[in-house]
């Protein structure tokens, strides 16, 4: 009888101490995804076209982006912008509650051997897909060859 | 007894509390995410010259398979030269295409007519007169396409400061391309380089440019 209130302060302790251990070490937190500021210029032909985008991640895990397929596209691929040269990258890490951006003269999206020209007013669907979270769909609209985020046209 | 389960209960205070505080760390993190999308500079994107370059002596392959002298041909004309490559999927075409925008909403036919806008490739294997002329086809008419040996292009492109590299694998096979992404401007009356613009350039900075450039006046 005169034992059990300490082994339940050991136990309130130890639930104590994991706790603890799950607050320095984000293991147990998951990646939260979502996408936003998609947008495809229109490319001057359908043998290349480029892609913009933005992945927020709310959540406490990073995550990591390992590929992007579209059906509109027999090939895309994800290339990197580091003073001056380009260059094509298996994956992209997308920190803890931080954000990969793929933004003109950035970081970009690669389109190939389209199956049409897309143009203006159109909008071309793409898979995510990512290391740990399930994959996202995104439908990502065809704004004029100039386009401008910025200023919106 | 009483005394341990207090423990106990101030124990999972504390934990409580390290745990509040874990989570307003994580908040405070967010706000640094923000600052990545900053724009570059607030001084527009077109950089005057103190020292304007001469422009490159460079004869090559136009799209429809003539020769073409680049200084003999626009000497006189209003001239912007750019370096870039067909399969470029984003700062080429953008570049071309805010050019080709601006011209038509900002200048008179007679100027555009005038202008002359020169893009050179960086990648002579794939582009070839017949392939860059429906591609420059695609973005204005007028534009002019240049094609040939690489190494003359590399020195052209050299002698007004922009590097360009042949496009390379690198040992997992992924492709490795660099250039230099900016327009030089020539001047109609000296037909010096004087200002080189910037890919951060919008249409709307190239509309308000275009006008003085064509008069080769300060953007």
């Amino acid at each position: 009888m005169s034992r059990r209130p300490a082994v339940l302060a050991t136990a309130a302790a130890l639930a104590g101490a994991l706790a603890l251990a799950g607050c320095s070490k984000p293991a147990p937190a998951k990646a939260e995804l979502s996408v936003s500021g998609s947008y495809m210029p229109q490319p001057v032909s359908a043998d290349m076209a480029a892609g913009f985008l933005t992945i927020t991640n709310k959540g406490g895990a990073k995550d990591e982006l390992t590929s992007v397929t579209s059906a509109a596209a027999g090939r895309v691929t994800m290339h990197s912008t580091v003073g001056g040269a380009m260059r094509e990258e298996s994956s992209f890490p997308i920190p803890a509650h931080g954000r990969l951006v793929f933004k003109s003269g950035g970081n970009h999206l690669m389109f190939e051997q389209l199956r049409h020209r897309p143009k203006q007013g159109q909008t071309v669907t793409l898979k995510l897909t990512f290391a740990a979270s399930g994959p996202l769909t995104v439908r990502m609209p065809v704004e004029s060859a100039t386009y401008h985020p910025s200023t919106g046209h | 007894m009483r005394k341990k389960t207090f423990a106990a209960a101030a124990l999972l205070a504390a934990a409580t509390l390290t745990l509040t505080a874990c989570g307003s760390q994580d908040s405070g993190s967010q706000s640094p995410v923000s600052m990545v999308s900053q724009e570059a500079g607030q001084r527009g994107p077109a950089t005057v010259l103190d020292q304007p370059w001469d422009k490159p002596g460079l004869v090559l392959t136009d799209t429809h398979g003539k020769k073409y002298d680049l200084r003999k041909e626009t000497q006189g004309h209003p001239t912007l030269l750019y370096f870039g490559y067909t399969h470029c999927p984003d700062i080429c075409p953008t570049t071309m295409s805010n050019i080709a925008v601006a011209a038509q909403k900002s200048l008179t036919p007679a100027q555009r007519d005038d202008l002359r806008v020169v893009f050179v490739t960086t990648d002579p294997g794939r582009d070839t007169p017949a392939a860059l002329g429906s591609w420059l086809k695609g973005i204005d008419p007028r534009f002019i396409g240049l094609t040939g040996d690489f190494k003359t292009v590399q020195a052209a492109a050299r002698s007004v400061g922009i590097s360009v590299e042949p496009t390379t694998k690198d040992k997992n096979g992924k492709l490795v391309s660099v250039h230099g992404t900016q327009v030089v401007a020539f001047s109609p009356k000296t037909d010096g380089g004087y200002v080189l613009i910037g890919e951060e350039a919008t249409v709307d900075d190239y509309i308000k440019d275009l006008p003085k450039l064509i008069e080769g006046a300060k953007p």
